[in-house]
C-alpha cells in the first residue's frame, strides 16, 4: 500500500486563531480514512486545504501525487468532494445537476447509472431542492464521483441524518471503497468512525492526538488498563428503534 | 443548464417578462403625452423691443411652453415632433397701429393636431389683444400658415425605448445579483469552485446568458409593443437589438460588481436601487428626461440608462442608424470598461 494523501506539518490560523498546529499524517490508498473530532477541531479546515480551496499558512500537502499548493486546479481534477454547508443551484432535477457537474469536470457522465448507484435512480426527475436530507446527501455524493476520483473527501456525511439514511450511506461508502476509490471521511460520530474506518485520526485544538486503526485504539486503551463500568446489555437504544422503524431507507 | 434553472424560476420570470408589460400598459394607456402643454418655438429674427413684446404676451399663457430656437433648429425639431409650433418672426417686425400689419409666420406640426389647434387658437387672442392695445381694432399682425409634417409620436412610441431600456438595465443587474448572491450564499458557489472549472468561464456562462435572455425580453416587448399599441419602429429593428445588446454589458457588469461586494441577499436590494432608482427618473424612462432640473442634466445625460435610451429612442422614433448614436454607444462602452474593472476587482471566488 502506497500513501495517496500526504500531509507534512500542516499550519493554519485564521487571524489570532491557530485552527490547525502543525499535523502529519498519510492515507493509504484504498482504504477509508477517517478524521475524528469535536466541532471546531480544525476538521474541516484540513480537508479543505487537501481539497484545494483553501489555502495552507506552512506544511506541504500531497494529494493524489499532486502538490495541493502548487496546483489546486489539478486536485480539483482528481479528488471528489462533498462539502459540509453546501447545496445545489435551485430548479434543477437530479439528473441535470449531476449533468452540470460533469459540464464542470468536462466529462460525458452517464447520469442515469451514476444516480442508480447512489440509489437515486427513481429521483431523477426531482428537483434537487425537494429531496430529503439522506437523498441530497447521496446527490451529493453522486456529484463527487462524475470524475470518476482518485480520493473522495466527505466533510460530515452523516450529520443530520435519521439513523436509517446514516446506515444507508455508510453502506454507499463501503460500496464506494469496494469500487477502489479512496475516502476521507471526517465526522463527530464514534460509532461512525469505528464501523466505517479502516484507519482514524483523532483531532483535538488542531492537533492529531492519535492514529491508528479504530480496533487499535481500542485495544491500546484497554491495555492502559481502562474499564468501563460493564454493564450487560446487548443491544443499545438506537437497535430498539431501528427495530421498530425498519432498517429501510425512508423516502420522506 | 443555468438557463433552464433560471426559467423554472418562477418569480424571476414575473420580474423579468410580466412586470415590464405591466409598465408599458400602464404607461402606454395612461397616455402622459397628450396631456401638457403646446410647445412652441420662437425663431425672433427682429430682436427689437416690439418682437420682444410679442414673445413676452406668449410666455404670459401658461399653457405654452416658450422655447427660442434657431431657424435651422426649428425645422427639425419640428419634425422630430419636439415642438407643435414654430413662430418666425420676420426682421421688419414692428407694431405700429397705422401702418401695414406686420406678418408673421406659423408652421403647424401636422402630427399633433389637438396642440396646433389649441397653440394657434391662443395665439390669435394674443395677437387680437395687442392689437386691441394698439389700434383699437385693426390687426396689427398678420399670420401666414404653413403646416410641417412631423412624426406622428404618440407617448407609447416614446415610452417603448425607454421601457426597452429600463428592462435591460434591471435584468442584468438585478439577475446576476440576486442569483449569484443567493448562490454564494447557499454553498453552490463552494461547491462549483471545488470542481477544476474555470471561475472565468462560470461568469462567462451567468453573463452570456443574461445577454441571451436580454434580447429575448427586447423581443417580446417590442411584439407586444407592436401588437397592442401599433408602435412604429423607424429606424432599422436590428440597430435597436444591436444598441440594447451593447448597452446590457455596463448593467450586467455593475450586477457582477454588486454580486462580488454583497455577502448576502439582503444587502443587494439596497445598492441595487440606489444604482437604478436615480437612472429610472432622471434616464427619461417614463418622460422627458428634459423635465429633470437644469442643473442635474450634465449628470443624468451622462448616465448609463440615458446613453442607451437615448441611442434606442433616436433609432426608434428617429430612425437614426447606429452611426449616428456612435456617441452614446462610445459612452456605454466607457460605462462598461469601468464597470468592468469594478466588478474584477470585487468578485473573489477564493476563500482565505
Amino acid at each position: 500500500m502506497s500513501a495517496i494523501v500526504s500531509v507534512r506539518d500542516l499550519r493554519k490560523s485564521y487571524g489570532a486563531i491557530e485552527a490547525v498546529r502543525g499535523i502529519s499524517f498519510d492515507v493509504e490508498a484504498g482504504e477509508v480514512f477517517g478524521l475524528l473530532g469535536p466541532n471546531g477541531a480544525g476538521k474541516t479546515t484540513t480537508v479543505e486545504i487537501l481539497e484545494g480551496l483553501r489555502r495552507a499558512d506552512s506544511g506541504t500537502v500531497t494529494v493524489a501525487g499532486i502538490d495541493v499548493t502548487r496546483d489546486p486546479r489539478g486536485v480539483k481534477d482528481r479528488i471528489g468532494v462533498q462539502l459540509q454547508a453546501s447545496a445545489f443551484p435551485l430548479h434543477l432535477t437530479s439528473r441535470e445537476v449531476v449533468e452540470l457537474f460533469a459540464i464542470c469536470y468536462e466529462r460525458r457522465v452517464d447520469a442515469q447509472a451514476l444516480l442508480a448507484t447512489v440509489d437515486l435512480a427513481d429521483r431523477t426527475g426531482q428537483w434537487n431542492e425537494k429531496l430529503s436530507g439522506g437523498q441530497r446527501q447521496r446527490l451529493s455524493i453522486a456529484t463527487a464521483l462524475v470524475n470518476e476520483p482518485r480520493v473522495l473527501f466527505l466533510d460530515e456525511p452523516t450529520t443530520g441524518l435519521d439513523p436509517q439514511a446514516r446506515r444507508n450511506l455508510w453502506d454507499l461508502v463501503r460500496r464506494i471503497r469496494e469500487g477502489g476509490t479512496t475516502v476521507l471521511l471526517t465526522t463527530h460520530y464514534m460509532d461512525e468512525a469505528e464501523v466505517l474506518c479502516d484507519r482514524v485520526a483523532i483531532m483535538d485544538a488542531g492537533r492529531i492526538l492519535s492514529l491508528d486503526s479504530p480496533r487499535a485504539l481500542i485495544e491500546a486503551l484497554l491495555r492502559r488498563g481502562f474499564s468501563k463500568p460493564v454493564i450487560h446489555q446487548s443491544a443499545s437504544l438506537e437497535d430498539v428503534f431501528l427495530d421498530l422503524t425498519g432498517h429501510e431507507m425512508r423516502e420522506d | 443548464m443555468l438557463l433552464r434553472a433560471y426559467v423554472r424560476d418562477r418569480s424571476a420570470l414575473f420580474f423579468t417578462f410580466f412586470l415590464p408589460f405591466l409598465f408599458m400598459i400602464i404607461f402606454g394607456f395612461l397616455n402622459f403625452g397628450s396631456l401638457g402643454r403646446v410647445d412652441v418655438g420662437i425663431v425672433d429674427e427682429a430682436g427689437n423691443p416690439d418682437s420682444e413684446r410679442f414673445v413676452q404676451s406668449l410666455a404670459q399663457i401658461p399653457s405654452l411652453r416658450i422655447e427660442r430656437v434657431a431657424r435651422d433648429a426649428m425645422a427639425r425639431k419640428l419634425q422630430r415632433s419636439e415642438l407643435d409650433l414654430a413662430i418666425v418672426i420676420p426682421a421688419d417686425f414692428r407694431i405700429r397701429p397705422l401702418a401695414a400689419p406686420a406678418a408673421i409666420q406659423l408652421y403647424e406640426n401636422q402630427a399633433t393636431t389637438q396642440e396646433v389647434a389649441v397653440g394657434r387658437a391662443i395665439i390669435g387672442d394674443v395677437i387680437d389683444r395687442i392689437s386691441f392695445a394698439a389700434a383699437g381694432s385693426a390687426p396689427v399682425i398678420t399670420v401666414s400658415r404653413q403646416e410641417v409634417s412631423g412624426v406622428r409620436l404618440r407617448y407609447v412610441d416614446f415610452l417603448v425605448p425607454g421601457i426597452l431600456g429600463l428592462n435591460v438595465m434591471q435584468l442584468n443587474i438585478f439577475s446576476i445579483a440576486f442569483a449569484l448572491v443567493a448562490q454564494k450564499q447557499r454553498g453552490v458557489l463552494r461547491r462549483i469552485f471545488a470542481t477544476p472549472l474555470d471561475p472565468r468561464r462560470f461568469v462567462a456562462a451567468h453573463g452570456l446568458m443574461r445577454l441571451i435572455l436580454s434580447m429575448v425580453q427586447v423581443g417580446i416587448l417590442l411584439v407586444v409593443a407592436f401588437l397592442l399599441f401599433q408602435v412604429q419602429v423607424v429606424g432599422n429593428i436590428f440597430a435597436l437589438f444591436a444598441v440594447a445588446l451593447i448597452g446590457a454589458v455596463p448593467f450586467l457588469m455593475q450586477g457582477f460588481a454588486l454580486a462580488g461586494w454583497a455577502e448576502t441577499e439582503n444587502q443587494v436590494p439596497p445598492v441595487a436601487n440606489l444604482l437604478t432608482l436615480p437612472q429610472f427618473f432622471l434616464s427619461g424612462v417614463f418622460f422627458s428626461k428634459e423635465a429633470a432640473p437644469a442643473l442635474i442634466r450634465p449628470i443624468s445625460d451622462l448616465l448609463p440608462l440615458t446613453l442607451l435610451n437615448d441611442a434606442l429612442r433616436e433609432i426608434s422614433t428617429q430612425g437614426a442608424t447606429l452611426w449616428d448614436v456612435r456617441s452614446q454607444l462610445l459612452g456605454l462602452v466607457v460605462w462598461a470598461v469601468v464597470s468592468f474593472a469594478v466588478a474584477v476587482r470585487l468578485l473573489r471566488f477564493e476563500t482565505p
